[in-house]
């Protein structure tokens, strides 16, 4: 028969590795990110972007990712702000919906376009040089 | 008396066979590449009906035929705001508005336009006029090929590449 003290180091071993990888998950973070921008007779009206760590786990699976230069930094809204027009490209190529309405009243023309992205979830991994950023399907 | 009600038979189903029948017979054979609108003008006037015809049977034309894909490029123009703090804050506002009208004239081109007019008129005179046009689509994978910013004015040119196999499903 197993001395109490033998199986103690097992369990506790054990429970480390759990702690190790409950730990791993916690690191990966996961972003809610929005886009919306207005433009009102061919000028840029508002431009919104809306980023938020995600509260409960994303589902789905990560797409084609865009890698941002990083200096060790962990905050993704300065990151993002540092490479704002690669990452303002980047929404375009995942897809924005687009929402035209033109006015014309005794020949007199007005517009407004709105483009947006809906609240999409994304994978974002930090590492020494670079940021991974991933949206979830 | 029974050859003369066979007679009667025989002259009602002739006049029935008769009615079906179209009314010219006459057939224009246009292979000939030489005559080709001539004869079917000269094939469509004996007979107008079969001129519809052919028309209807006639293949319709794929845009977009299997394996092969279709490019449409559109140019997008944006204006910058006048109380801008320098030249480069005006330069990325107006590609910003240059680019949703890019957006915009491809969903344009691809999903289409709804157009909603209403003239008032009154005593024989337009008193208001209004035309109304809306689109909504959502664009993916659309690429910029050039932009360019001259004297306020930014143009942006962008491209989408519709492929067979995206409608296919």
């Amino acid at each position: 028969m197993r001395s109490r003290d033998g199986n103690r180091t097992s369990t506790l071993s054990i429970f480390k590795l759990i702690l190790f990888f409950y730990s791993l998950t916690l690191s990966a973070s996961e972003y809610l990110i929005s886009y919306r921008y207005v433009v009102k007779d061919a000028i840029l009206f508002n431009e919104k972007l809306d980023i938020s760590k995600s509260m409960h786990k994303c589902l789905g699976n990560p797409l084609t990712p865009l890698i941002l230069e990083n200096d060790g930094n962990h905050n993704l809204i300065e990151i993002i702000s540092q490479n704002e027009e690669e990452f303002s490209s980047y929404l375009h190529q995942l897809g924005l919906n687009v929402k035209h309405s033109e006015f014309n009243l005794n020949n007199q023309n007005s517009s407004t376009t709105v483009l947006t992205l809906k609240t999409t979830c994304f994978k974002v991994d930090f590492n020494d040089n670079f940021v991974r950023i991933a949206p979830l399907k | 008396m029974k050859y003369s009600l066979l007679l009667i038979a025989f002259l009602s189903a002739t006049s029935v066979i008769a009615d079906e029948t179209p009314t010219s017979n006459i057939i224009i054979n246009c292979e000939n590449p030489e005559k080709g609108t001539a004869c079917q003008e000269a094939q469509a006037k004996i007979n107008p009906m079969n001129a519809d015809m052919s028309a209807e049977n006639e293949p319709k034309e794929d845009f977009l035929a299997k394996g092969s894909v279709a490019r449409i490029s559109v140019i997008g123009q944006g204006v910058a705001p006048m109380n801008t703090s320098s030249p480069a804050q005006a330069y990325a506002l107006a590609k910003r508005a240059a680019t949703a009208d890019a957006y915009r004239l491809l969903a344009e081109k691809v999903k289409g336009v709804r157009i909603d007019g209403q003239d008032l008129v009154k005593n024989m005179m337009v008193q208001r006029s209004t035309v109304r046009t809306t689109v909504q689509a959502m664009v993916k994978n659309a690429n910029v090929v050039e932009t360019t910013f001259k004297e306020g004015l930014c143009e942006v040119e962008m491209e989408i590449v519709l492929a067979h196999s995206q409608f296919s499903n």
